[in-house]
């Protein structure tokens, strides 16, 4: 029988995408166009230092450029879900990473020369990592030292929660776009919205920012550092609250003096606090509210553990004694858990055991939502009720217990999303290492197991420098083109939290059949 | 007094039982078959229509009544009736009946215009939570904020030799304690010194809490405090008896056949350990040895399920089984199968509410048996007969003193002790002697 033509029109043919490409590519357009604006600040510190400040306004035009470009031609009435958000957060930090790297290229830095090497700088900044290719930091100018640290410092809350921030006429809705970026799993749903959260945020970031800047410039006048000036305490500032690890020293913080590696103690220990409970304790003045938080206090908790952990083995190795002993054993800790990466002194040189404290660390991580990386200490949290309910139920099956977070149940489907992230974070980062340790044998890089698995660690947590060549004096440049990509693979998969960016790689994503 | 009943259901049924010989009733109710037996049985007027409806009230009189008791099964009905009922006459007393415990919540916060509330599933909590607080109780009481306790025990064959087959005036009896009566069969005993309690006597006991727990021992010799309950069923009531045992810092297990009920409750109650099973699983009764509870509630909606469950829970080796009961003649039936308590909400619901209907003195009413006793709680008037005489000069004409509360102090009288004027009574009598016993203090 023949089919009524009518029919056969209404019916259509199939759509090949599920998702509004376009529309991403629109919104994405036009951040690349906003972020663009970022690069008038290290060709202001350019023409404040007599440098030359055309690589940055050359970058900046052709990322606003192109930004506009792909938004104009990309324009239309695009309704962007919840499924969009997951291509739009993965390709928002592909493309800053590019126009991080692209004042790399056109200064013509030398170190920086090769388009992989300045992109994988590129990617370090924004994800807040802290490695670096430089083999000679001290050799960059100041305007280019300054880009990489504001790199740091506008990956660390994050860019969509950065343009939320600032541009609140940008059309970016949906809560799912802002959560996928911000560091944690979803548990709290916010009743204010969004918008007015990411401003708090910022509020929050840029009012740290500002006193520890104050308070490093201050050392620096009253002659309690003398090693501090102006410049660097702005540049170490813009890195640690976002707990990035970027220094414009060679030696990382190693030559402050000892007051001004306890302020970076205190401010790297805020950069992984969750900062929505920072704003409760600070600006709402409810400090109990930290207090009775339970994440807030395992995180405080593992960070006295690793601090003695790793002062017990200095102490038994004699590598440091007395302040000296437990500074560094502090500085460590803090730094390596809250994913910052500074160094108070050359980490690489300690005993192994201590080496395997600090790559335990690297696993905890922050809070969730701080500017931290890695696993977060509340899916720990979650992950060990997880598994004293699994025990429980093994005996009694019948048993109902909900999981609780500071006494409110948690649902269901975040427990099963926080199992799978941790699943698929270690399954990466075990591929990572197991890839980079192979690829180190093909081209004949003498690297150790235990150093392939820090940098693996080190990488997808976002902490920075690992042990080994890769240690906090030392830099990636010797690896391989191959492991450049696979450590700027890691990055990228860590600071979004590995299930946006995987989720792209399943084909129900694509098609709604 | 003029009282208007709305509903007239189980509660109602029950209310007007208590209340139709001293009090002029008006019942309504929507369905004139529910009507038309109490028509028949007592003396009282009936109004077939809804009793949510301004209307109908006013056509029957609502401005001269004095009280008005919502008790239908429709939480929001009561609510609405007992809100016309203030707004067009506020002299009206108003009473109403909830099964949602928030509603309570919320009238104990002030913010909803009704002057009592009675919520079947927490006064079912309170009985339920009595009788496993006195192990060996049927039934307790409390009056003078918990100072005064009244229970009634079984006295069974294992019973302590202390007090069975002795002259009450021999006996070792706990301390400020006094047995207000006896019944065995159907006749009633108010206790003289000489009287000998015997296996199969049930026995009313007024006492203070320690006394009371002294008793539980002396009738049931071996049971301790409770730390282990199980509940079937995790619905209102369920919930609300776990709720009332866990604040008592008693083990609750609660055992749920609906998942997302179970979980409900489970994220409501942390403390409970909540299993989402039918109950009646041997395998699941086995892993989970519920065999070893001390006490098993049977809570679920449907009698026949709590008979099995509760029958198959004995089997299991639960010693002391509390079953709730929905239909008023399942009460024989879960006696009949050794269920050792069985508490009907809503029995327990039309006692709480028929204390409003009492002389405005009377600050708390308990019934026993089925409406035949009841204990009062009067302030002593100034110029009552009683006043002046010691306890042991008075007359026992069917009533007996258990406690005074005086200056918000429990006292037990001894025989020497003399009545004041202002002294709070709590006092055992028949229902029929109540408006005498009233009238002589």
């Amino acid at each position: 029988m023949k089919a009524p033509a009518g029919r056969a029109r209404l019916v259509g043919r199939p759509r090949s995408l599920a998702v509004d490409v376009r529309g991403v590519a629109h919104l994405v357009g036009a951040m690349t166009k906003y972020l663009s604006l970022a690069t008038l600040v290290p060709a202001a510190v350019a023409l404040g230092a007599s440098e030359s400040p055309t690589p940055f306004l050359a970058a900046g035009a052709i990322a606003g450029g192109l930004g506009w470009l792909v938004e104009r031609l990309t324009r239309g009435d695009h309704v962007l879900r919840a499924r969009e958000g997951f291509l739009i957060v993965s390709l928002v930090w592909v493309v800053a990473a590019a126009v991080a790297a692209l004042p790399y290229l056109l200064s013509g830095e030398p170190q920086l020369e090769r388009p992989l090497d300045a992109y994988f700088e590129g990617m370090a900044g924004f994800t807040t990592t802290g490695g670096t290719v430089l083999t000679d930091i001290e050799a960059l100018s100041h305007s280019l030292l300054i880009w990489r640290q504001l790199t740091q410092w506008l990956g660390g809350l994050g860019i969509i929660v950065l343009a939320l921030a600032v541009f609140p006429r940008l059309r970016i809705g949906g809560r799912q776009l802002f959560e996928s970026e911000l560091p944690g799993p979803e548990i709290e749903s916010l009743n204010v919205r969004i918008r007015d959260t990411a401003r708090r945020l910022w509020i929050l970031y840029v009012a740290l920012t500002a006193v520890l800047i104050a308070v490093l410039w201050g050392y620096g006048l009253s002659g309690l550092d003398e090693r501090m000036s102006g410049f660097e305490a702005v540049a170490h500032a813009l890195t640690t609250i976002p707990t990035g690890g970027f220094s414009t020293n060679a030696r990382s913080v190693e030559d402050y003096a000892a007051v001004t590696q306890w302020t970076f103690v205190l401010f790297m220990f805020l950069g992984g606090v969750n900062f929505a409970l920072l704003y409760a304790a600070f600006i709402r003045r409810r400090p109990r509210q930290l207090v009775r938080d339970e994440e807030f206090r395992l995180y405080v908790g593992l960070l006295a553990l690793g601090a003695i952990v790793l002062g017990a083995q200095l102490a038994a190795a004699g590598i440091h004694a007395g302040e000296a002993a437990v500074r560094h054993a502090v500085f460590q800790a803090v730094s390596i858990m809250t994913t910052t990466g500074y160094s108070s002194t050359d980490f690489a040189v300690w005993p192994t055991l201590a080496i395997m404290t600090l790559i335990g660390l690297m696993f905890v991580g922050g809070s969730a939502g701080s500017t931290s990386g890695s696993v977060k200490v509340v899916r720990h949290v979650l992950l060990g009720k997880i598994l004293r309910r699994e025990l429980d139920q093994t005996v009694h099956p019948e048993v109902v217990s909900p999981v609780r977070l500071n006494r409110r149940p948690v649902d269901e489907r975040t427990l099963r999303a926080v199992s799978s992230f941790i699943l698929l974070y270690i399954g990466i980062f075990i591929v990572g290492a197991a890839l980079i340790a192979i690829d180190a044998a093909r081209v004949g890089l003498d690297l150790r197991v235990l150093d392939a698995v820090g940098v693996a660690a080190a990488m997808i947590g976002n902490v920075g420098p690992s042990f080994g060549i890769a240690g906090p004096l030392g830099s990636l440049e010797p690896f391989s083109d191959v492991s450049t990509g696979i450590m700027i693979v890691l990055m990228w998969l860590g600071r979004l939290e590995v299930i946006p960016i995987v989720v792209l790689l399943t084909r129900h994503y694509w098609r709604s059949t | 007094m003029r009282i208007f009943i709305i509903g007239a259901g189980q509660v109602g049924t029950t209310i007007v039982q208590a209340l139709h010989e001293e009090h002029d009733l008006t019942v309504f109710d929507l369905d004139p078959s529910r009507l038309e037996p109490l028509a028949h049985r007592y003396d009282v007027s009936t109004v077939e229509g809804n009793g949510a409806s301004r209307k109908v009230l006013a056509e029957a009189g609502l401005a001269g009544a004095d009280l008005l008791i919502a008790c239908t099964s429709r939480d929001e009905a009561n609510i609405v009736a007992a809100m016309i009922s203030k707004a067009v006459s506020p002299r009206t007393t108003t009473v109403v009946r909830t099964t949602n415990p928030e509603y309570l919540e919320v009238w104990h916060e002030g913010q909803l215009d009704v002057d009592f509330i009675v919520s079947s599933e927490v006064e079912t909590a309170h009985a339920i939570s009595r009788s496993i607080g006195v192990p060996a109780a049927r039934q307790t009481d409390v009056f003078a904020d918990g100072q005064v306790q009244l229970v009634e025990f079984d006295v069974e064959a294992g019973s302590s030799d202390a007090i069975l087959g002795v002259p009450l005036r021999d006996a070792k009896l706990p301390e400020d304690s006094k047995v207000a009566s006896v019944i065995r069969g159907e006749s009633m005993v108010l206790p003289r010194g000489d009287e000998v309690l015997r296996p199969g006597d049930r026995i009313v006991v007024i006492g203070s809490p320690a006394a009371a727990m002294a008793w539980s021992a002396l009738i049931a010799p071996g049971k301790g405090k409770v730390t282990d309950v199980v509940i079937f069923g995790a619905g209102r009531a369920g919930t609300a008896i776990a709720r009332l045992l866990l604040e008592q810092d008693i083990g609750v297990r609660l055992i749920e056949a609906s998942r997302d009920r179970a979980r409900f409750v489970a994220e409501e109650l942390p403390r409970a350990r909540v299993f989402h099973a039918t109950g009646i699983e041997p395998d699941f009764l086995e892993r989970e040895r519920i065999g070893d509870a001390q006490v098993a509630i049977f809570a679920m909606r449907d009698d026949m399920k709590n008979h099995y469950a509760a029958t198959l829970a004995r089997v299991h080796g639960v010693g002391f089984t509390i079953a709730i009961v929905h239909e008023a003649q399942s009460v024989q039936v879960f006696e009949r199968a050794g269920i050792d308590v069985s508490i009907n909400p809503r029995a327990v619901t039309a006692e709480e509410i028929v204390r409003f209907a009492h002389d405005p003195r009377t600050q708390q009413v308990a019934m026993l048996e089925d409406d035949r006793y009841e204990v009062l709680d009067i302030t002593t008037r100034v110029g009552s007969e009683y006043v002046g005489q010691t306890f042991r000069d008075m007359p026992i004409n069917g009533a007996l003193i258990g406690a005074i509360v005086r200056d918000g102090q429990a006292i037990f009288p001894r025989g020497d002790d003399v009545l004041r004027a202002g002294d709070r009574a709590i006092i055992f009598t028949e229902s029929k002697r109540v408006p005498e016993v009233e009238q002589a203090l």
